[in-house]
C-alpha cells in the first residue's frame, strides 16, 4: 500500500508531466498542415485587416497555397519599426509586406527588397497598366523595379459648389490667383453671418502632411523639392510658393489661424464639413464622408485637381502604400504570385468598390461599371497623372522633419521665407553629409 | 562583519549553483545588451550605409545636435517640475492620509487607482481630456465663458508641456504617496506627543520632526522616481507624439525615433546619454541626500 505521501508524489509527477506537454504541443510548429507556408504582415484598421483577410482567403482558395497573415498595429510608425526590426535581423518572415511610399527608398537601399524584374520578364508582366508616374516615382529606383502600388492617394480640391454659384462662380478655380479672389469675395460675404467662415483651409500643422502641401504649392509654381536626385530647396520658385502660403493666413487672412498649430486632415476635413470653408485641400477619403448623412456640405461639394500658377500644372503629393517581398524570404515565387493577385484587375476593382481605396491601376478607371457607380474616378485618374513624389531619399525621416520644422515656423509668421528656406537648406546639407557615402 | 571563511567550499560552490540562473538571466538580459548598445554607439549602424567603427563620432555628433539638446532641456525640466509637485503634492496626501479619518482605508486604496493604470492608457485618458473639440477642459471653458473659443491644450509648447506634467503628476503622486505614508507610520506618535506639551504648532512639528526623520524615506522615493522619470517615454509617445515641434520630445522618444528610421549608432548613443544622465542624477541624490547616512 502507498503511503499518503507517495500518493501525492505521484500525482504531482503526472500533472507535471501533463503541463509539460501541453506546453510543448503549444510551442511546437504546426505540424498538422504539410503544405509550405508564407507570410504577410499587414497593419491599420479592423476594417483594413478585415478587408485584407478575405484577400488572403481568395488567394488560398485559388493557388493552394498556405498564406499566414500577421496583424500589424495600426500606425504607420509601429509597423515601420516592426518590419525594420525583423529585415534587419534578416528573419524569412515576412515574405511580403506593406510599405508606405515614403520608406520605399531605405527598404531598397538597406537591400531589403527583392527586384521584382525577374519575376514580370519570366511571366510577361507588364507595368504599364499601371500609372506611370506612380512606378517611376515610388517603386524603382536605377530601373529596377522593387514594389508595386496597391493603393495610392492624391490631394484634391474640394469646393462648395453652391456657394460658388451663389456668387455667379461658373468653374472651380484653375489658378492660385484665382482660388484667392473667389476666396476673398466670399469669405467676406459670409462673414457677416458666419463669424467662423474660412476662404481655404489646409494642412499647415507641423507633420508630414506640411511637406505634402508645401511641395504642391511650391511645384504648382515652378518651384520643388529635389532637383536630379539631389535637395535644392532654395529656389526663388519656393520662396514664392512659400511666401503665398504665409500671406493665405497672415496677409489676405483667408486661411485660419489655427493652420499651422492643429490643422492635419482630419482637422481640415471637419472644418469644412462643418460648413465653415470654401475650399479644402485635402485626400480622396474625404469625399465620402463629406457626402454622409449628418454632413452639412452633403451635395454641396465639388471636386477639382488642385490649382496652379499661370504656365504651369497642377500638382499632387503621392500618398498610398505599396507590397514588396523580402530579400530574406524563402518563398519568393509564392509571394510574388500574391503580389501578382494583389495587383490584379479583379482585385483593385473589389478594392475600390468595397473599401473606396484608389487603385494603382489605370484600367480599373476605365471600367464601365465603376465609372457608372462613382463618377468622380474620373478625375482621380488625371490626378494620378499629375503626382510628384516626396524626396526619395533613405534618410527621408531626417529630412521631413527639418522641412516640417521651419515651414511651420514660417507659416507662422516667426521667419520670412527666404531666411526659412535658407535654413532648411543648410541643415540639410548637414544631414546629406552624414548619410551620404 | 561578515567573512567567507564561516562558508566552507561545499556551500560556496552550493552558492554559486543556486545563484547560476540569476546570474545567467542577468548576463543574457542585462549585460549583453547593454554592452551591445555600447558597442553600436561607437559604430555607423545605419540599415542604409556599410557599417563602419566611429569612435566618438556619434557623441560629437550629439554635443553639436541642438534637436537632442532640446530633447534634453525638455526631459530635465519634466524631470524637475513634475517630481517637486508629486513630492509635494504626495506629502500632502500621505499627511492627510496617516490621520485618522472616517473610512481611511478606503481613500488609501482609491489614492492608489492612477498608479494601478497604465501609463499607455492613461495617456490615451488625458489625451481625451485635452482634445480640442469634445474634450472635458474646452467643455469647462465654454461652460464657464473662461474663452468663446477652445483652447488648443497640446498645441503650444506651453500647454503641451504642462500637459505632460499634469497627466505625470496625477498618474505617480500615488507612488510618492504612499511611500512617504509608510515612512510616516515608522515615526513613533512619542515624539509628537512630547513636542505638543512643548507648545509647538503643527508647522513647527512638520519640519522639525516630520521632514528630518522621512528624509530617508524622502530620497529613496525620490531617487526612484527621478531615473524612472528621465526615461520618459510612453506617456509622451502617446499623449503628444513628441510635438508641438519636437517641444516635447523626450530623450527616450528621441532615441526612439532614430531607431525606427534606422540609425541605431546615433539612436544607441543618445540611449546612451540618457543612461549617463540618470547615474549623474542618482549619484547627486547619494551623495547630497546623505544616502549612507540616510539607510543606517
Amino acid at each position: 500500500m502507498l503511503s499518503k505521501t507517495d500518493n501525492r508524489l505521484n500525482y504531482f509527477k503526472w500533472l507535471l508531466l501533463a503541463v509539460s506537454v501541453f506546453l510543448l504541443l503549444l510551442v511546437s510548429p504546426n505540424c498538422s498542415s504539410s503544405q509550405k507556408q508564407f507570410t504577410i504582415w499587414i497593419g491599420g484598421s479592423p476594417e483594413e485587416i478585415n478587408f485584407w483577410e478575405t484577400i488572403v482567403k481568395e488567394f488560398e482558395d485559388e493557388h493552394h497555397y498556405h498564406l499566414q497573415l500577421v496583424r500589424q498595429p495600426t500606425y504607420s510608425d509601429q509597423r515601420r519599426q516592426a518590419l525594420v526590426v525583423s529585415l534587419e535581423a534578416r528573419q524569412p518572415n515576412p515574405d511580403i509586406f506593406l510599405m508606405d511610399v515614403i520608406w520605399i527608398d531605405q527598404f531598397v537601399k538597406s537591400g531589403w527588397l527583392e527586384p521584382l524584374d525577374n519575376f514580370a520578364k519570366k511571366e510577361n508582366f507588364l507595368t504599364g497598366q499601371f500609372f506611370r508616374k506612380t512606378i517611376e516615382q515610388a517603386d524603382s529606383y536605377n530601373d529596377n523595379l522593387y514594389a508595386l502600388p496597391v493603393f495610392i492617394d492624391v490631394a484634391l480640391l474640394y469646393y462648395r459648389s453652391d456657394l460658388l454659384k451663389h456668387f455667379g462662380y461658373q468653374n472651380p478655380p484653375a489658378t492660385w490667383q484665382q482660388l484667392l479672389d473667389m476666396s476673398r469675395r466670399i469669405q467676406k460675404e459670409e462673414r457677416k453671418t458666419d463669424r467662423s467662415f474660412n476662404g481655404f483651409v489646409w494642412q499647415g500643422a507641423q507633420y508630414e502632411g506640411l511637406v505634402c502641401t508645401f511641395l504642391e504649392f511650391a511645384a504648382s509654381m515652378g518651384g520643388g523639392i529635389m532637383q536630379d536626385d539631389s535637395i535644392n530647396i532654395n529656389t526663388p520658385a519656393n520662396v514664392r510658393a512659400l511666401q503665398f502660403m504665409q500671406n493665405l493666413i497672415q496677409k489676405y487672412g483667408i486661411s485660419p489661424e489655427n493652420t499651422y498649430t492643429e490643422m492635419k486632415e482630419e482637422e481640415v476635413r471637419r472644418t469644412f464639413q462643418r460648413g465653415n470653408a470654401l475650399f479644402e485641400r485635402n485626400w480622396t477619403y474625404a469625399w465620402q464622408l463629406h457626402q454622409s448623412d449628418n454632413s452639412e456640405v452633403k451635395g454641396k461639394t465639388g471636386i477639382e485637381l488642385l490649382p496652379h500658377a499661370p504656365g504651369d500644372s497642377s500638382v499632387s503629393a503621392l500618398g498610398g502604400w505599396h507590397i514588396g517581398i523580402s530579400k530574406y524570404s524563402d518563398m519568393k515565387d509564392e509571394a510574388w504570385q500574391f503580389v501578382k493577385f494583389v495587383t490584379s484587375f479583379k482585385i483593385q476593382k473589389e478594392m475600390l468598390m468595397r473599401i473606396g481605396w484608389n487603385p494603382g491601376r489605370r484600367d480599373v478607371y476605365e471600367d464601365e461599371e465603376v465609372i457608372q457607380k462613382m463618377p468622380r474616378v474620373k478625375l482621380l485618374k488625371e490626378a494620378f497623372d499629375h503626382t510628384i513624389a516626396r524626396p526619395t531619399l533613405p534618410y527621408y525621416p531626417q529630412v521631413t522633419e527639418v522641412i516640417q520644422r521651419y515651414i511651420n515656423n514660417c507659416l507662422a509668421g516667426k521667419e520670412s521665407p527666404g531666411k526659412a528656406l535658407q535654413t532648411i537648406a543648410e541643415e540639410l546639407k548637414q544631414i546629406e553629409k552624414l548619410y551620404e557615402e | 562583519m561578515r567573512s567567507n571563511s564561516r562558508y566552507n567550499l561545499k556551500e560556496t560552490k552550493a552558492a554559486y549553483w543556486f545563484n547560476a540562473p540569476l546570474i545567467i538571466t542577468a548576463i543574457v538580459f542585462i549585460l549583453i545588451p547593454v554592452a551591445g548598445t555600447l558597442v553600436t554607439s561607437f559604430s555607423r549602424d545605419v540599415t542604409f550605409l556599410p557599417s563602419k567603427f566611429l569612435g566618438l563620432e556619434n557623441y560629437t555628433r550629439m554635443l553639436g545636435d541642438i534637436h537632442f539638446w532640446q530633447s534634453a532641456r525638455f526631459t530635465l525640466f519634466f524631470v524637475l517640475v513634475s517630481i517637486c509637485l508629486e513630492l509635494f503634492f504626495g506629502m500632502i496626501f500621505a499627511l492627510v492620509l496617516n490621520e485618522t479619518l472616517p473610512a481611511r482605508g478606503l481613500f488609501r486604496v482609491a489614492i492608489l487607482i492612477p498608479w494601478a493604470i497604465p501609463i499607455a492608457i492613461s495617456g490615451r485618458i488625458w489625451q481625451l481630456i485635452y482634445n480640442y473639440e469634445y474634450g472635458l477642459f474646452n467643455f469647462f471653458v465654454q461652460f464657464f465663458g473662461i474663452s468663446d473659443k477652445p483652447i488648443s491644450w497640446l498645441g503650444s509648447s506651453f500647454g503641451a508641456f504642462v500637459s505632460v506634467v499634469i497627466a505625470d503628476v496625477w498618474k505617480t503622486t500615488p507612488f510618492m504617496a504612499i511611500i512617504i505614508l509608510a515612512g510616516l507610520s515608522t515615526i513613533p506618535g512619542d515624539i509628537y506627543k512630547q513636542a505638543m506639551i512643548d507648545g509647538t504648532n503643527f508647522i513647527q512639528r512638520f519640519f522639525n520632526i516630520t521632514l528630518p526623520l522621512l528624509r530617508p524615506v524622502i530620497v529613496v522615493a525620490l531617487l526612484f522616481r527621478t531615473v524612472d522619470a528621465i526615461r520618459i517615454f510612453d506617456l509622451v509617445y502617446v499623449l503628444t507624439g513628441g510635438g508641438p515641434g519636437g517641444s516635447t520630445n523626450s530623450l527616450s522618444l528621441y532615441a526612439y525615433n532614430y531607431y525606427v528610421t534606422g540609425d541605431f549608432g546615433y539612436g544607441s548613443a543618445v540611449s546612451v546619454a540618457v543612461s549617463i544622465f540618470a547615474a549623474l542624477l542618482a549619484a547627486a541624490y547619494i551623495k547630497f541626500g546623505k544616502f549612507k547616512e540616510a539607510i543606517k
